[in-house]
């Protein structure tokens, strides 16, 4: 008798309690290529780019200082902006929201047992976590290779690989896609795949909430690409003002594209935020969480409250190049430090979207690999959400020198270094936790030690930014560079290595192969280092950021720098080496468990189930227990029979 | 199929685990309700903050040369309807608290009204302009406003006309004799957290009106 | 206590005294050996100030550095797992979330952090703003009676200085006179650049229709280079120039020479003033139109003709 057959159930199939969803439904719910996919998404997004710019020819075409510059931003504008409408349109992503509007209920997905089900929207949140574990690599690597290009160009003082257009084009492009990619390369791939699972839902709160996150994400990406073909933009990724109102089309795909990743951003966020603090499995107390859990809401709180300003700022300098307003026009009652304001208003709470998720994979990870509880779990929980709510008080460290509210130094140089206390929070978990450890030096621990290392100079180096009397000397040059570097790359970019080392076992069912892990950790570690260690030197050295020419006397430093970045690279071809060798070439069964783990994310069955648990689990201690050899049992999963006379408790 | 292979596709629930997931969808609406007002704060504060910013820098004496204003008329008429929506939406919820589901949908479809006239009166005030919009801080400020006030209706409209829809097929899936209002049919107690939410939402969008429209046409 | 053969080896001791000898032989040699040297050297008070500033925070830094890496180090060595597979697990009492150890931590830090601001507090405002841009209306300026202004003004893609006390003539190169507070006032015509004098310790974005003021004194003679540090578009990178500190009676001669020199030019140039409208119509139209009143979109921009 099976154990579905031995408690009472009732199939949540579609029953009188959900009409279907008519026509759309029809369309969803078809198989094979007549249905909606990523390639009917590609359509749409070409014939909505099309149709967008048609239009925007059509309205703005006449007026004369359109046809004098040469360039019409309304039908650029209008024509990325339709084509995401028409991306999301062609993915399916809009069929459920205007069957809505016809008063129907979304009908339940049925589980899609075929590989397709990776091209296609989808609510299922680990078919999500999937997709976007690829588009952040593909995020990732289109900036790497674009940092590959820079890294070339700097090999010389004065000649030259890239004419100077070209150069600024892909520092620009660099930079935003980078940025762009680390807002959700840990909150999307491991928070829609962990976070249901770690909590003991059996989805998340707004499934579609989440599948249009990804899709917006992927749009986003087509936009800010679609910049080299207007020839790029030339403002960084900070898009300052007047700059920006001076640049060319390419500019456009910065605007539209950071308003569409905003989009993202804050559905994502958002669903997270609301599925942790709602669909926790009962006994799941605030104090029982895993601390990624924490890491997740914390960033989920960011990305919801502090990107409507990017788009509120990206939505105002789209104003400004079609509608022709004066928003950062100073000669027409605007202001160029209005844009300063509100991207840094959002680009510091960025900077810890890019910070906690790191910590909150490392923290997860060091108990497994000592042995031990997490030490201070409430203090690094603390942290967590304190350093979320200082980041929207610290703004403008990043604009000592510019002139605005010089008064106002003192204060946003003492926000700065408080925000320094709960960040080393995660320092003293880390320490603490190593403290008369068991250490075993896996791959995942590995990546999470030398989180440890790096941040540590990314975090001390940001001290010094925060002194202003220093500042005003490393301000702007590759002091900053290698300071944020060494935070987000080797705070975040390690601690998502190490993730997916750790979780993919969970994730494929596969393990991926140790030899070439240990390869890619070493390469990846001792170069970043050469790489960007270089840079804080040449720095302090006077080389101010995003130049093509520099002093003579660096360009020791930089080639340094440069060939150890080639190697860099190179790392990550190990990486994508082992991902194919370990999924598609030379697959090995993982155990179920590999690393011993007393997370609830590791007691489902392998493969994971469409439904994560047959019984929402009854959560009975914290997940951090490894020093008692009789650990209090994590959960009740309700497998069996042991749990007919269990009682759930029920509301609120 | 075998069970096992059936149990990895279909999910199933005992009494038990249906009415605490139907508990978290309930509490779900309520928190994203929130949330979503928490985002829209920020977004909406953002235009507030550049109001000020631009109205105290005034930059180069054009912030708002000779005092110009948007059709005050027109901008008076679109707060008053959207501001009526918003009533009806709060005293209609009132009235479907107390059982009259008919009540709520005669306000609903009534705010549905207003705010399609608010939506058609701002975008026929931005033919209407007496200034450019980059001829001053103002009129920028202004254009922004009249853009994400456009969005703003549209969100309201789209989630109060939703709901009613739903309303109206609930009514033949529901058994006889039960209202929306009453049913505890999941459906039902779903729907309930669903308006409960829009309604905060058309709280926080009678807030906004009124700043907005003091900030462009009052001071 | 009595059986020394298998009692836990006193860990911390061992740290502490490692770390003591470590970080305070890195801190002698940084602050001996690198530290004079640390740019931007002392050719001005705010550059000499903010480098004393720089080795103040890193011989703090250094011993926080080594302290989380010995102990890391010390870790790795001593506290692996020796045993294939898992590990067993670790009980007792340093299993336990030590209360003391973590509000030591807290208080450790808060106090390093606390201390941090009011130092650079301090240094902000006894150096009149370190050398960096205030604004408008600086807070902070120098006691100096009569500083020597000098205004910076950025350009796609340069730098040229006015000197208003010698008649406002421009050039293209940064003379400065020696033992002198300079109070630099620095504006731009088109985008946001940042004037970065990087022997002279002093940075300040230059924001069109905006005045951005930084002090100094200069100290020492010597050559100064100027960059661009705010991307200004696609020749940013080759916007820099150089200049001299060089003694005040030189550059009284000097001044006075190229004020005469250049009689002819200045007339041309806009009347001194702290900020610019980049002239685009004319004379002195501006980008702005005043004469068209009351203002029309159609005569400034262009009447909507018909599409095409």
């Amino acid at each position: 008798m099976s154990v579905i057959d031995a408690v009472p159930v009732t199939d949540s199939e579609p029953t009188e309690d959900y009409v279907n969803l008519g026509v759309f439904g029809r369309l969803t719910h078809r198989r094979g290529w007549l249905s909606q996919h990523l390639g009917t998404a590609v359509i749409g997004f070409v014939l909505g780019y099309l149709l967008g710019h048609w239009l925007g020819n059509v309205v703005a075409g006449g007026y004369s200082y359109v046809q004098n510059s040469g360039q019409n931003n309304v039908a650029d504008t209008g024509g990325l902006l339709l084509g995401v409408l028409g991306w999301l349109f062609g993915a399916g992503a809009l069929n459920y929201p205007i069957a809505k509007m016809m008063g129907r209920e979304p009908a339940e997905e049925r589980f899609d047992p075929s590989w397709t089900r990776y091209f296609r929207y989808t609510a299922d949140h680990k078919v999500v976590g999937l997709q976007y574990i690829f588009s952040v690599l593909t995020f990732l690597f289109t900036g790497g290779l674009l940092a590959m290009a820079i890294r070339t160009e700097l090999l010389s003082p004065t000649s030259h690989a890239f004419g100077p257009g070209t150069y600024i084009a892909i520092v620009s492009e660099h930079g935003t896609v980078m940025m762009m990619m680390a807002t959700s390369i840990v909150v999307g791939p491991f928070g829609n795949w962990l976070v249901p699972l770690m909590i003991g839902a059996r989805r998340t709160a707004f499934p579609r909430v989440e599948a249009f996150s990804f899709w917006t994400f992927t749009a986003g990406y087509l936009v800010i690409m679609s910049a080299l073909f207007y020839g790029g933009f030339p403002t960084g990724w900070t898009g300052y003002a007047p700059l920006q109102t001076q640049a060319g089309a390419g500019m456009m795909s910065y605007l539209v594209g950071f308003a569409v990743i905003g989009m993202g951003m804050m559905a994502a966020g958002f669903n997270l935020a609301v599925t942790i603090v709602t669909c926790r499995a009962p006994g799941l107390t605030w104090g029982r969480l895993p601390i990624f859990v924490w890491s997740v809401l914390a960033t989920a709180a960011l990305l919801t409250l502090a990107t409507p300003t990017l788009v509120a700022g990206g939505f105002l300098g789209i104003l400004d190049r079609t509608a022709q307003t004066a928003f950062y026009v100073n000669e027409h009652g605007g202001s160029s430090y209005l844009w300063q304001n509100l991207f840094w208003f959002f680009g510091h709470p960025e900077v810890y979207i890019m910070a906690l998720p790191g910590f909150g994979i490392v923290a997860e990870m060091l108990p497994v690999f000592t042995r031990k509880p997490l030490f201070a779990y409430k203090v690094a929980a603390a942290g967590m959400l304190g350093v979320a709510l200082l980041s929207f008080f610290v703004w403008q460290h990043h604009l000592f020198q510019s002139g605005i509210n010089p008064d106002m130094r003192p204060l946003f140089m003492l926000t700065t270094e408080l925000i320094s206390i709960p960040t080393g929070f995660i320092y003293l978990v880390g320490l603490g936790t190593l403290y008369k450890a068991k250490i075993r030096f896996e791959i995942p621990m590995l990546f999470a030690l030398a989180l440890f290392f790096n941040f540590l100079i990314g975090g001390v180096t940001g001290v010094f930014l925060s002194d202003v009397p220093v500042n005003v000397q490393v301000h702007g040059s590759f002091f900053v560079l290698a300071h944020f570097h060494y935070t987000i790359m080797g705070g975040l970019v390690f601690a998502f290595f190490g993730g997916i080392y750790y979780w993919f076992p969970k994730m494929t069912g596969k393990m991926m192969n140790k030899t070439l892990g240990k390869i890619h950790f070493w390469m990846m570690f001792i170069f970043f280092n050469l790489t960007f260690f270089p840079m804080f030197i040449i720095g302090l050295l006077g080389q101010p950021r995003r130049v093509f020419e520099y002093a003579q006397n660096l360009q020791t430093l930089n080639d340094i720098a440069s060939v150890s970045a080639f190697f860099l690279g190179a790392s990550f071809v190990v990486f994508v080496a082992n991902f194919v060798w370990s999924i598609f070439i030379n697959p090995v069964a993982a155990p179920p468990n590999p690393w011993d783990s007393l997370g609830l994310e590791w007691q489902t069955p392998s493969p994971v189930p469409y439904y994560n648990f047959e019984r929402i689990p009854v959560i009975m201690a914290d997940p951090y227990h490894y020093s008692e050899p009789n650990a209090p049992q994590l959960a009740d999963l309700g497998v069996g029979s042991d749990r007919t006379d269990e009682k759930v408790e029920v509301g609120k | 199929m075998t069970a096992t292979a059936r149990r990895h596709e279909v999910m199933t629930s005992t009494p038990e685990e249906a009415e605490y997931e139907l508990r978290q969808s309930i509490n779900s609406y309520w928190t994203g309700g929130r949330l979503l007002v928490g985002m829209f704060t920020f977004f909406v504060a953002s235009l507030a903050f550049t109001y000020f910013y631009l109205r105290s820098s005034n930059s180069g004496g054009l912030w708002r040369p000779a005092h110009v204003t948007a059709p005050t008329g027109t901008g008076a008429a679109i707060f008053a309807f959207s501001a009526v929506a918003a009533l009806l939406a709060v005293v209609g919820y009132r009235r479907f608290q107390s059982g009259g589901v008919q009540d709520w949908k005669v306000a609903g479809w009534t705010a549905v009204m207003a705010l399609v006239i608010a939506m058609g009166l701002q975008i026929y005030q931005l033919t209407q302009l007496p200034f450019y919009p980059g001829s001053s801080g103002y009129a920028s400020t202004f254009i922004a406003w009249a853009v994400t006030n456009v969005f703003l209706l549209i969100c309201l409209l789209y989630w109060m006309e939703t709901l009613l829809a739903q309303s109206m097929r609930l009514r033949s899936a529901l058994p006889v004799g039960e209202t929306v209002a009453d049913s505890a049919s999941p459906r039902a107690q779903k729907f309930r957290g669903n308006l409960e939410s829009c309604t905060f939402f058309f709280q926080f969008a009678a807030i906004v009106a009124v700043l907005f429209w003091a900030l462009i046409y009052l001071i | 206590m009595t059986d020394t053969s298998t009692r836990e080896p006193r860990h911390f001791a061992r740290m502490f005294v490692l770390w003591l000898v470590v970080a305070g032989v890195a801190d002698a040699l940084f602050y001996t050996l690198a530290g004079p040297h640390v740019p931007p050297g002392t050719m001005t008070t705010s550059a000499k100030d903010n480098q004393f500033d720089f080795n103040v925070l890193l011989v703090i830094a250094l011993p926080v550095l080594i302290a989380v890496w010995i102990y890391m180090g010390y870790a790795i060595v001593m506290w692996r797992s020796t045993r294939k597979g898992v590990a067993e697990p670790v009980g007792g009492a340093v299993a336990r979330g030590n209360k003391g150890v973590q509000f030591a931590w807290i208080a450790s830090t808060s106090t390093i952090v606390m201390g941090l601001f009011v130092f650079g507090t301090v240094a902000l405002i006894n150096g009149a703003g370190s050398g960096g841009g205030e604004g408008p209306n600086p807070v902070w300026s120098p006691n100096s009676k009569a500083p020597l202004q000098v205004q910076v003004i950025g350009q796609q893609w340069k730098f040229t200085y006015r000197y208003p006390s010698f008649g406002g003539f421009e050039t293209t190169q940064l003379i400065l006179p020696n033992n002198t507070t300079i109070e630099f006032h620095v504006t731009s015509l088109d985008v946001t650049h940042d004037f970065w004098a990087y022997q002279l310790g002093v940075k300040a974005d230059a924001n069109p229709q905006l005045d951005n003021v930084a002090y100094t004194t200069t100290r020492e003679t010597g050559s100064v280079t100027v960059r661009c540090d705010e991307l200004c578009g696609i020749w940013h990178g080759a916007m820099y120039n150089y200049g001299r500190v060089i003694s005040p009676a030189a550059f009284e001669a000097w001044a006075t020479a190229t004020q005469r020199a250049s009689v002819a030019n200045t007339k041309l140039l806009p009347p001194y003033a702290l900020t610019y409208v980049p002239d685009a119509n004319g004379a002195d139209g501006g980008l702005y139109p005043t004469n068209v009143d009351p203002y029309s979109a159609s005569e400034v921009y262009g009447a909507k003709v018909a599409a095409s």
